[in-house]
């Protein structure tokens, strides 16, 4: 227990210290929420939803699935290509210590980014929701990261991180363009649109942009998570121990 | 006293190649054992496999009386593997704090610091050191949990002659200990200087295993020379007991055999009429070439790989 909290601290530490994580987690969520509600009118509506807020969720989801595939995936990736991985194999830490610590920490840093963007949100563009949305969306974000870091464990089978990195960031910016976090469905072709609804992104945006909006919660929504996670997962599960076995 | 390590009869097979072949070891609790051989002869297969971290193909392997994987023996055991590594975003005493807290019984923070001789350095990130900091983190790393088990792959390779040495006198402070230290080595003497028993290893089979002193003499490698009177021949000194060869060069010769004090104490029972006595103990690295070229079957393609001192 003593090491999977140090575990946990140096996690945490290491991705704080880490300025490429800061900039493409937080800065560049930020700098792209004040861009775009001031290009576009702040107040229109989307699906019935004020523009700085429903842009808002979709600005921290992106923050949230950047962070979740960088720190486990290309992290994993590097630390296995330097030999780390290999040497903590000798120590009495577990395997499931390692990755758990990496969950952990990667959780502690998304709520931070969920607090970070809400507060810029409510203080910088005047979204006002009440507790109960707040609350809501947040623990929404916060659990359907969970996808993203099992994406972010397949990332990590990757052998080399020069590849790690790169396969990282197709899907840090392919998912949240098809999936409607840069740019609203709504205004994509209907082509765009049919791919955006089966895009893992979608679906995790759906669930705040839909308590905004007054909604209930979509269960297709959550099958679809669902799905994605349990593929995410087998896939770098079943790598893993095929890569093991060598 | 007990055995620290039990392998029996193991074996790996690569795809195309085997590695190790029906090797079998014990070393005791408490020894100081080199591992010798030249590239690719199984060495770091073999620790490899004594870590867990490569499964072998056919065999068993005990560490400290158990499965090499148990969690229990991972706490009393410590490693330099031959690659360095040093993870990022963390500095040396933090690296240095987070490996103690994955053992039970790890040695203070501020004696790991003193013994890697990185106090000066505690605060510096662990990338940013040089190659050999780098080494004497991995060797702080290694002692973290103050293992009774420790393994040194290479472990000084990119030091310089004088971080080496500073290295060995460590480890030789260690080795009074009790506790049982496994060493590969590029540098023959660093072995000759340290290990109270050599394990040679060619082509995934142990060629020569006891003490230094047995390895070089079992090698016949040993020699005395001296000038010999008008009246000796080399066929006398061949017929005195233990004495295997005479090479004669005008009137100095060398008796080849495998003590020299026997040859020594026949030729003055014997009343031989020598002068200008020597005697020649070959060293580690003689004893070592003559192992590995009589065990290679393909004769000169290995020489080239043979190890050399520095």
């Amino acid at each position: 227990m003593q090491a999977f909290i140090a575990q946990c601290k140096a996690e945490l530490l290491r991705s704080i210290r880490n300025k490429r994580f800061i900039i493409f987690t937080i800065l560049f969520p930020v700098a792209f929420y004040f861009i775009f509600t001031s290009v576009n009118d702040a107040n229109m509506k989307i699906n019935g939803v004020a523009w700085k807020a429903y842009y808002l969720m979709s600005m921290t989801a992106f923050g949230l699935l950047n962070s979740s595939i960088s720190s486990l995936g290309v992290k994993m990736a590097q630390e296995r290509s330097q030999g780390w991985v290999r040497l903590l194999k000798i120590t009495p830490l577990s395997s499931v210590a390692y990755v758990g610590s990496k969950i952990i920490a990667t959780s502690i840093i998304n709520l931070g980014i969920i607090i970070i963007m809400f507060l810029v949100g409510n203080f910088g563009k005047g979204v006002d929701l009440s507790i109960t949305k707040w609350v809501s969306c947040g623990a929404w974000l916060l659990l359907g990261s969970i996808v993203f870091l099992a994406l972010g464990s397949l990332v990590g089978t990757t052998k080399k991180p020069e590849t790690a990195q790169p396969i990282a960031s197709i899907f840090q910016l392919g998912l949240a363009m098809l999936g409607g976090l840069w740019m609203p469905v709504v205004t994509m072709p209907k082509l765009m649109q049919d791919i955006a609804h089966w895009m893992p992104t979608y679906n995790f945006a759906q669930g705040p942009w839909r308590i905004l909006a007054g909604q209930s919660v979509d269960l297709n929504n959550i099958w679809i998570l669902g799905g994605y996670l349990v593929l995410f997962f087998l896939l770098s599960s079943f790598i893993f121990k095929k890569q093991n076995a060598e | 006293m007990k055995n620290a390590i039990e392998i029996k009869n193991v074996s790996k097979q690569y795809q195309h190649k085997k590695a190790v072949d029906n090797l079998s070891l014990t070393i005791k609790e408490g020894s100081i054992v080199a591992l010798l051989g030249p590239n690719g002869a199984g060495k770091s297969t073999t620790i490899n496999m004594i870590l867990g971290l490569t499964e072998p193909t056919s065999g068993q392997i005990k560490l400290l009386g158990k499965a090499p994987k148990e969690k229990s023996v991972r706490n009393k055991i410590g490693a330099m593997l031959q690659e360095v590594s040093v993870i990022d975003g963390l500095k040396v005493r933090e690296t240095i704090d987070l490996f103690r807290s994955y053992y039970s019984n790890p040695l203070s923070t501020n004696e790991l610091l003193k013994i890697s001789n990185l106090e000066s350095d505690q605060n510096k990130f662990a990338s940013d050191l040089s190659g050999g900091q780098k080494r004497r983190l991995g060797f702080a790393l290694a002692l973290a949990g103050n293992p009774d088990v420790l393994f040194l792959d290479e472990p000084t390779v990119g030091m310089d002659i004088t971080s080496r040495q500073i290295f060995w006198e460590t480890i030789r402070s260690f080795a009074g200990s009790g506790k049982t230290i496994i060493l590969t080595t590029h540098y023959l003497e660093e072995a000759d200087n340290l290990a109270d028993r050599v394990v040679v290893i060619n082509q995934g089979n142990i060629i020569a295993d006891g003490t230094l002193d047995e390895i070089k003499a079992s090698t016949g490698m040993q020699h005395v020379s001296f000038t010999i009177g008008e009246n000796v021949t080399s066929d006398h000194l061949l017929r005195l007991p233990g004495v295997t060869d005479v090479q004669q060069t005008g009137r100095r010769v060398k008796v080849y055999g495998e003590n020299t004090d026997q040859i020594l104490f026949s030729v003055i029972r014997n009343n031989i009429d020598v002068s200008d006595i020597e005697t020649h103990k070959s060293g580690l690295e003689d004893a070592f070439q003559s192992l590995i070229e009589s065990s290679d079957s393909k004769g000169e393609d290995n020489y080239a790989s043979i190890y050399r001192t520095v």
